[in-house]
C-alpha cells in the first residue's frame, strides 16, 4: 500500500468513526447523562412511575404480539413466495415492502379511517361492541403494520438460494408439511429468522410515528413508552423525559448484542455447512 | 410395460416444456433421457416422481394410473441434479430418513442403513456430514437415500453432472454395475451422449418438448432416425456439399450430410488402395486424444475429422492426405438416410478405428 493510499484509509476510518460518534454514541450517553442528571431517586421514581411502569406494559404486550404475528406471516408468506410458483408472487413481493416505503404516520391515519369513527367499518364494530382504535388493538395493529417486513426480509433470499430440492427430496420420501418444516427448512433458516425477529422486536419497541396516531395518548391506557417519553418532554419534565428514555436505550443494547451473538453463530453455522 | 406415459403434455407460462410425449420403459431397464439442456427431460423425470403434474396426459406405473397419487405414494425414489442431502443430518441420518418417515422399528432401520451404507462402499461414514463428503461420496449418498424404502422405480437428475471427470467415469460403472445387481427399473436424465450410451439399456432422444427417438445406443447411433439424433448422436461433422465427394451422388430433397470420424479414413500418399474412391485434402490440424490422434483435412473447402492411430505413421498440418469416406448421414427437416460410398465394392470391410466404447458397440453389433 502506498502512502497516498494509506492516508486515503486513515481519513475514511477516521470519518467514519467521528461520525458514528456524533451522530450515534454521543446522543446515547447524552440521555444518560441527562436522565441521571438529578440524582439517582429522581431517576428512579421516573422509572418505577406508575404510567412509566403501564407504559412499559403496553409497549411489550404490542412488542410481543407484533412479533408473533409477524413471525407467523413471515414464514409463511417466505414460503409461500419461494417454495411454489404462482400468479401475482412479484406483486405479493412489493406489497410486503409497503411498510417500508410508507411514512408511519400515513399507516396511522389509514388505521383511523379504517376503523375509527369516521372510518367504514365503525358500524359493524360499534355493534359488536369491538374498540380498536384509541385502544390496545389499534396500537397493536399500528406496529404490526410497521414491522411487517422484517422477518420475511430475512428469509426470503436465504430460502430462495436454498432452493426447494431438500424439500422436495422429504416429501418424495413421504414426509408431511410439518414433518418438512420442522426436520429440513427450519434448521436452515433458523438464525436468519431469530435475527428477523430481533430486528422486528427493536422497531417495534421503539415505534412512534404509527401509534401516536391510533393512540389518542391516554395516560396509562394507551400509552406507550415513546409516546409517554414525548408527553414528559412536552410537560417539561425533562429529567424524567430522559430516564424513560434511558429504558429504551438499555432494552436497544440488549437487542443489539443479542442481534451479534446471532449473526456471529449464524455465520459460522453457514461458513461451516453450506459448502 | 412397467411405466408409461401416455400424451403428456406442460406449459410452464407460455412456454412449452414438453409436446404429446409417449413413451414406455420395460421392468427393470436403464433408460437414459437425452437431449440438450431445455428440451424437457428434466420435465418428463419431475413429472413422473409426482413434483410437476402434466397439464393433459396418463401416467402409469406396474399397469396403475398415478396421476392423482401423491410423490410420496408412487413408489419413486429419486436422486437429485445436486444430491439434494439434508444438510444439517448425517449419512446415517440421510438414508434413514424415509424409513423413520415409514416409522419403521430403530433395528429395521439400522440394519438397512447398514446395508445401504455397505451397497455404496462408504463404510466408516456414517457420521460425517454431507460437507465432509467429496461429490462422487455424495452421489453415493443420494442413491442410497433413493434406494432406501425400496422404490420400484428410480429415477436420476443428471446423475454425474457435479463430478469431476475422473470420478465421473468410474462412477458410470459403478452405477450401472449396481442397477444391474438391483434389477430396479431406472430412468435417469442426461445432456451427455457418451454418458447415456455407455449406461443405458435404452436411449430416449427429446428435443424442443418431443421425442425424436427411442431405441438402444447401438440402434440409434447406426441409424439415427431424425436429423437432431444423427447430430446429437456421436462425433457428428457436417457438410452442405456432400455431393461434391467422390461415391456420393446428391439425393434429392438431402441437402445437408453428417459424417462421423469413424467413417473416415486416411491414407498416406503411396499406401492407397481404392483409388477412385479416395478424396485428396490437405490436413489442417492434427489434436493428441491420447489413444489416437484427432486429424482434421480440408477436402474441397470442407472440413472432415478423422481418426488417425498413434501406431500409424504421424500426419502433420499442411501434409496432403488422402480421405477414404466409408458412409454418410444425408438428412433433410424430417428424415436421415444412410449412404454408402458407391465406388467402394460391396465386400470392403468397413474400416473403423478408435477405442471409444461408443464405437466398439458400433463393430460389435455388425
Amino acid at each position: 500500500m502506498s502512502k497516498k493510499e494509506k492516508a486515503g484509509k486513515v481519513i475514511l476510518i477516521l470519518l467514519g468513526v467521528a461520525f458514528i460518534f456524533v451522530m450515534l454514541v454521543l446522543p446515547l450517553i447524552t440521555v444518560l447523562i441527562y436522565a441521571l442528571r438529578e440524582g439517582w431517586r429522581v431517576f428512579t421514581a421516573a422509572v418505577t412511575d406508575r404510567y412509566t411502569v403501564l407504559a412499559l406494559q403496553l409497549t411489550l404486550v404490542a412488542t410481543v404480539s407484533a412479533v408473533l404475528f409477524n413471525t407467523v406471516f413471515g414464514l409463511f408468506s417466505s414460503w409461500a413466495i419461494t417454495k411454489f410458483r404462482f400468479r401475482g408472487k412479484q406483486i405479493l413481493t412489493t406489497l410486503i415492502d409497503i411498510p417500508f416505503a410508507i411514512s408511519p404516520v400515513i399507516a396511522g391515519l389509514v388505521f383511523i379511517l379504517v376503523f375509527g369513527r369516521i372510518g367504514w367499518a365503525n358500524d359493524f364494530l360499534q355493534a359488536h361492541n369491538i374498540k380498536i382504535v384509541f385502544a390496545t388493538p389499534g396500537i397493536i395493529l399500528a406496529t404490526i403494520f410497521v414491522t411487517f417486513p422484517f422477518i420475511s426480509k430475512e428469509l426470503i433470499p436465504l430460502m430462495q438460494s436454498q432452493g426447494s430440492d431438500e424439500e422436495e427430496a422429504a416429501a418424495l420420501a413421504g414426509a408431511g408439511a410439518f414433518t418438512i418444516f420442522r426436520k429440513i427448512t427450519l434448521p436452515h433458516i433458523k438464525w436468519a429468522l431469530l435475527y428477523g425477529i430481533i430486528l422486528c422486536t427493536a422497531r417495534a419497541m421503539g415505534e412512534f410515528g404509527a401509534v401516536s396516531v391510533v393512540s389518542g395518548h391516554l395516560r396509562g391506557k394507551t400509552n406507550t413508552l415513546p409516546l409517554h417519553v414525548e408527553i414528559l418532554f412536552n410537560e417539561f419534565h425533562l429529567t424524567q423525559a430522559f430516564a424513560v428514555s434511558s429504558i429504551l436505550v438499555v432494552l436497544a443494547i440488549i437487542i443489539l448484542i443479542l442481534k451479534n451473538i446471532v449473526e456471529h453463530k449464524g455465520r459460522k453455522e453457514v461458513d461451516e455447512v453450506v459448502r | 410395460m412397467y411405466v408409461e406415459l401416455k400424451n403428456i403434455s406442460k406449459e410452464f407460462g407460455d412456454f412449452p416444456a414438453l409436446k404429446n410425449i409417449s413413451f414406455s420403459i420395460e421392468k427393470g431397464k436403464l433408460v437414459g433421457l437425452l437431449g440438450p439442456s431445455g428440451s424437457g427431460k428434466t420435465t418428463i423425470l419431475r413429472i413422473l416422481a409426482g413434483l410437476e403434474q402434466p397439464d393433459s396426459g396418463d401416467i402409469f406405473i406396474n399397469g396403475k394410473r398415478v396421476n392423482d397419487i401423491p410423490a410420496s405414494r408412487r413408489g419413486i425414489g429419486f436422486v437429485f441434479q445436486n444430491y439434494a442431502l439434508f444438510r444439517y443430518m448425517n449419512v446415517f441420518n440421510n438414508i434413514a430418513f424415509g424409513l423413520e418417515i415409514q416409522k419403521k422399528d430403530k433395528a429395521f432401520i439400522k440394519r438397512r442403513v447398514g446395508e445401504l451404507i455397505h451397497l455404496i462402499g462408504l463404510e466408516g461414514f456414517e457420521k460425517r456430514y454431507p460437507h465432509q463428503l467429496s461429490g462422487g461420496q455424495k452421489q453415493r449418498v443420494a442413491f442410497a437415500r433413493a434406494l432406501a424404502t425400496n422404490p420400484d422405480v428410480l429415477l436420476l437428475d443428471e446423475p454425474f453432472a457435479a463430478i469431476d471427470a475422473k470420478v465421473r467415469k468410474e462412477l458410470r460403472v459403478w452405477l450401472r454395475e449396481t442397477i444391474n445387481k438391483l434389477k430396479i427399473t431406472s430412468i435417469f436424465v442426461t445432456h451427455d451422449q457418451d454418458e447415456a450410451i455407455e449406461v443405458a439399456d435404452e436411449i430416449v432422444i427429446i428435443n424442443h418438448g418431443v421425442i425424436e427417438q427411442k431405441g438402444s445406443p447401438v440402434a440409434i447411433y447406426q441409424n439415427p432416425a431424425t436429423p437432431f439424433a444423427a447430430q446429437f448422436i456421436g462425433h457428428s461433422i457436417l457438410l452442405d456439399r456432400y455431393s461434391e465427394l467422390k461415391g456420393f451422388d446428391k439425393f434429392e430433397g438431402f441437402e445437408k450430410a453428417v459424417i462421423r470420424p469413424e467413417l473416415v479414413r486416411l491414407l498416406k500418399p503411396g499406401q492407397q488402395t481404392h483409388l477412385d474412391a479416395v478424396e485428396s485434402g490437405v490436413v489442417e490440424n492434427v489434436f493428441f486424444r491420447g489413444n489416437l490422434m484427432e486429424v482434421h483435412v480440408n477436402v474441397k473447402g470442407m472440413k472432415i475429422v478423422a481418426y488417425h492411430s498413434t501406431e500409424d505413421e504421424p500426419l502433420h498440418p499442411g501434409e496432403p492426405v488422402g480421405v477414404l469416406i466409408y458412409r454418410l448421414y444425408l438428412y433433410n427437416r424430417n428424415e436421415v438416410k444412410l449412404v454408402n460410398n458407391s465406388l467402394l465394392d460391396e465386400q470392403t470391410p468397413l474400416y473403423l478405428q478408435g477405442n471409444h466404447n461408443k464405437e466398439k458397440s458400433w463393430i460389435a453389433c455388425r
